[in-house]
């Protein structure tokens, strides 16, 4: 049964929760804002945040088409020619990819419906693709904005479209599945990991669905999906005890009905957001729920933000920040732009999470795989970088935070420091580094650079880690 | 720093024997540290010092090298046929056997070789090769089949099937980043391309000393009384854990920071090293290992070898750099005792093309010839050499499998189970 966060627990400390889960956190008066609406408002609220204009416009990208008239005119050149277009189309595509990631860091940064960027966070890491493989930007930003678009939709309906998405076509090699010879690659990601989870399915039902999901086809000319009926094996199949001519949506609508499907979605959903698995109870009740709706995750995530057990104690301030999290986190609560281009791409390539390139179909293990003691130490430099950037020159690549901002001058160490906990743990400041941070200034003064120090320390500790 | 560590054994001893506190005490620390130190001596815990562990040092020639102008096979009309602007003439080359020898730069390497330090593997590849720089250093760093993949690597699979405990520095890769080689189950290793970088950046700090004393107190274990874990974890504390492991690897961080730096402050290398990038990340690791790291395996990475045009000057500053820096490393070894103690072994994502191409040039290509080096392995060539008549696609078709170099190193050298690490069998060879 449902068990909703009681009224007198929504504090200023829930709502600062709510938001660094559902999206990637804020400034305090963001959080107060928040706060203000009440609990069941403010899920609302981040759920829907009503319509924005759009600040984002697409990155300028080589369309399919276009490629697909270079392939054709680079087929006339002589090899050597040849060979130096597709060195120069290689750093097109570098560029194209970089300009995708940027456009999204942008969104997670900027974005008032910053719960919707989390969202897509999730399911990139869900429906993995990487363009490692994929090999266009175009159809890893054409996947993400699917990503997007389903959001908070129905979950059968999201997966037949991704079954349809060139990226993941290409991705788990759909496109070379023929009648006569499928390729199981996508219809046992399809079970193992999309929808049901290992052991909740046969290696025989892997191989009759993967029949069904043949002649899945990607236009060369107009890089959209084409469903090639000669590729397509229509005989009958055998899926889950039901026999029938099945194509690749029925036999998505049978996986999805299974009980298992919302069980096991709802519990990797809660994982993300919570951080730990959820009580076989709440789980139960989230998995009823999640199924009544008919697997729509938008009413899903709204059940987990309202649900008590997410503001248990042992959930707040538990989960280890992901590089993205650590990121865009940090940016919006010191309340900085994103540093450029290049600065950004570095960072969160050591840190171990480039956008868009996922180590595998798994999507990123997280947790504690994000830290290691050489990625531990580069969070706390790169914190330093964030804080100490000489940004009085323009075209720096980083711009530092307004000190007075984070650590006020003008009042007592005892406020200065409240606000600084606030800020950056969302909590009090922890006891321990409390004591510290009070000896630090009286030994070192309150002048803008000794509190530049102190913040960067602040975050230079295992607590600044978790959010 | 010396009294620093001396309080901090103390501190932490007392914690192991009391076993009041043994959940915040590195797992690895004795080992690593306490027993490394000078003043082992006064420990009550015995423990392996690790000096008379074997070591492995790679060296990736990130790229592509092409091999048959670093072991060129002067004896073979064929070589000089379809290279006839870059190929190595016959009275220059090092000769190892009438076949084949060593490329005119490599002098210090044919002095090793002479004295029984060095063997040449020839033909090193895999079945259906790549040819893309991405995919076959991943094949490589992998181990696996060329149609398949995974994310962990195999020195990550050795990490994690032969070194328990959670010892950070059982790697030590000199670079940006981690090689994928290291990427475990149980993430470790660690990478730096100077040491200065594997620590905490004071530099841009108004108050370093302060600043320095803040840090070390927040990301010790001696902050961690039970009062602040209790605070920011509440009672219900599955994920008190979490904030553990953070501060054990905060510790495990701190610590391997010191040592490096300690280090390499103290130990001088025995002998010049060349003004190269790679000769300065051998210093590096030479005198890591004068200072008695636990360290089993370090990886160093020298790029450049991608040499589609004008390749023979460029290949010349490549070997010389190799050359020099690998007899510098040896040289090192030599004086502190320790080559006896450690393999060298080099390896290139692929060699390339055995036809030039129209602008003096090699294109990517497969199999090519691998160096080991070390005080106690067999000398010699091993493996036959590929035919440069009978090629696949333009290229020479391997006669020995990188993963039997994997597991002759794995086995006779590391002491570790090749059938955990490489999923499989293969053949050893007897270089070591």
């Amino acid at each position: 049964m449902e068990i909703v966060l009681p009224t007198n627990q929504w504090t200023f400390y829930a709502a600062a929760h709510l938001l660094n889960r559902a999206g990637f956190g804020g400034t305090p008066e963001e959080i107060n804002k928040l706060y203000a609406m009440g609990h069941e408002k403010a899920v609302a609220f981040l759920l829907n945040p009503g319509e924005e204009t759009d600040l984002f416009p697409p990155p300028e990208l080589t369309t399919p088409s276009l490629y697909y008239d270079r392939q054709q005119a680079m087929k006339e050149l002589p090899e050597e020619e040849r060979q130096a277009f597709k060195k120069l189309y290689q750093r097109d595509e570098g560029d194209e990819i970089s300009a995708v990631r940027q456009w999204w860091l942008n969104r997670m940064r900027y974005s008032t419906f910053a719960a919707r960027e989390k969202a897509v966070l999730f399911w990139h890491g869900h429906w993995a693709s990487s363009i490692d493989k994929v090999r266009w930007p175009f159809q890893m930003w054409q996947q993400n904005e699917t990503l997007r678009a389903y959001a908070f939709g129905s979950i059968p309906a999201f997966a037949k479209e991704i079954s349809r998405d060139p990226a993941m076509i290409k991705y788990l090699d759909l496109n070379s599945s023929s009648a006569s010879k499928p390729n199981e690659n996508f219809a046992r990601e399809l079970m193992e990991l999309f929808l049901l989870g290992e052991g909740n399915y046969s290696e025989s039902d892997i191989q009759q669905s993967a029949r069904a999901f043949t002649g899945y086809r990607i236009d060369q000319k107009t890089g959209a999906f084409r469903f090639d009926k000669k590729q397509n094996n229509t005989d009958t199949k055998v899926f889950f005890g039901r026999t029938g001519k099945f194509s690749g949506d029925e036999i998505i609508d049978i996986i999805t009905s299974q009980p298992r499907c919302a069980e096991y979605l709802a519990e990797k959903i809660w994982i993300f957001y919570a951080g730990t698995p959820p009580s076989p109870t709440t789980l139960s009740y989230l998995a009823q729920t999640f199924r009544q709706s008919g697997l729509n995750t938008g009413h899903l995530m709204k059940s987990i933000f309202l649900n008590q057990d997410f503001y248990a104690p042992s959930v707040v301030r538990h989960q280890i920040k992901s590089p993205i999290q650590w990121f865009i986190q940090t940016c919006k609560t010191l309340d900085i732009p994103l540093p450029k281009a290049p600065h950004t791409e570095n960072m969160l390539r050591q840190l171990g999470q480039q956008l868009l390139a996922p180590p595998n179909v798994k999507g990123w293990d997280g947790g504690r795989a994000w830290i290691s003691s050489s990625s531990l130490l580069l969070r706390y430099n790169m914190a330093g970088q964030l804080v100490k950037a000489r940004s009085n020159k323009e075209n720096s690549p980083i711009t530092a935070p307004n000190i007075d901002l984070i650590i006020p001058p003008n009042t007592t160490p005892e406020i200065a420091l409240d606000s600084l906990g606030k800020r950056l743990f969302q909590s009090p400041l922890p006891p321990n580094l409390k004591e510290k941070s009070l000896a630090f200034l009286e030994m070192n003064g309150n002048s803008a650079e000794s509190r530049r120090d102190l913040l960067h320390l602040a975050m230079s500790t295992p607590e600044f880690q978790l959010t | 720093m010396k009294s620093h560590f001396h309080t901090r054994r103390q501190f932490l001893r007392t914690s192991i024997l009391g076993g009041a506190m043994a959940w915040t005490v590195p797992v690895f620390l004795e080992r690593t540290f306490c027993a490394l130190d000078a003043m082992a001596a006064d420990s009550l815990v015995q423990t392996s010092t690790g000096k008379d562990n074997t070591i492995l040092v790679v060296i990736q020639l990130a790229g592509g090298n092409d091999g048959l102008n670093t072991l060129v096979p002067y004896a073979d009309d064929a070589y000089y046929r379809v290279r006839p602007k870059i190929a190595i003439p016959a009275t220059s080359v090092h000769n190892l056997n009438d076949y084949c020898g060593l490329n005119p730069n490599l002098t210090g390497l044919k002095a090793l070789y002479d004295e029984g330090h060095l063997s040449v593997i020839q033909g090193v590849g895999y079945p259906n090769p790549n040819r893309s720089h991405f995919r076959s250093t991943e094949i490589w760093q992998t181990a696996v089949d060329s149609n398949k993949t995974d994310t962990n690597g195999w020195l990550g699979r050795y990490f994690d099937s032969c070194c328990p405990g959670e010892d950070p520095a059982v790697g030590i890769s000199i670079g940006n980043q981690a090689p994928q080689a290291f990427a475990a189950k149980v993430p470790r290793g660690i990478s730096f391309a100077r040491p200065e970088e594997f620590r905490f950046d004071l530099r841009q700090t108004a108050k370093p000393q302060a600043a320095n004393a803040f840090f070390r107190s927040a990301n010790d274990v001696e902050t961690m009384d039970g009062s602040s874990i209790g605070m920011l974890q509440g009672p219900n504390s599955s994920g008190g854990d979490t904030l553990d492991f953070l501060h054990r690897t905060a510790l495990d961080a701190t610590l391997s920071s010191d040592k490096i730096m300690e280090l390499v402050k103290k130990s001088k290398a025995a002998s010049p090293y060349p003004a190269n990038r790679l000769g300065d990340s051998l210093n590096l690791v030479g005198r890591l290992i004068a200072g008695g790291m636990s360290t089993r395996v370090y990886y160093v990475a020298h790029g450049g070898f991608d040499t589609h045009s004008n390749q023979l000057p460029t290949h010349e500053r490549l070997m010389k750099e190799l050359d020099t820096s690998l007899g510098a490393f040896s040289a090192d070894l030599k004086a502190q005792g320790n080559f006896d103690r450690v393999l060298i072994m080099t390896f290139s994502e692929f060699g390339r093309r055995v036809a030039q191409n129209n602008s003096n040039g090699t294109d990517h290509g497969a199999a090519a010839p691998m160096f080991i080096a070390g005080g106690a392995i067999k000398a010699g060539v091993h493996g036959s050499a590929p035919s440069l008549t009978n090629l696949h696609d333009g290229d020479l078709i391997h006669t020995v499998d990188f993963r039997s170099v994997y597991a002759s190193v794995l086995e006779n050298w590391l002491h570790a189970p090749v059938e955990p690490i490489l999923k499989r069998k293969f053949t050893t060879l007897p270089f070591v």
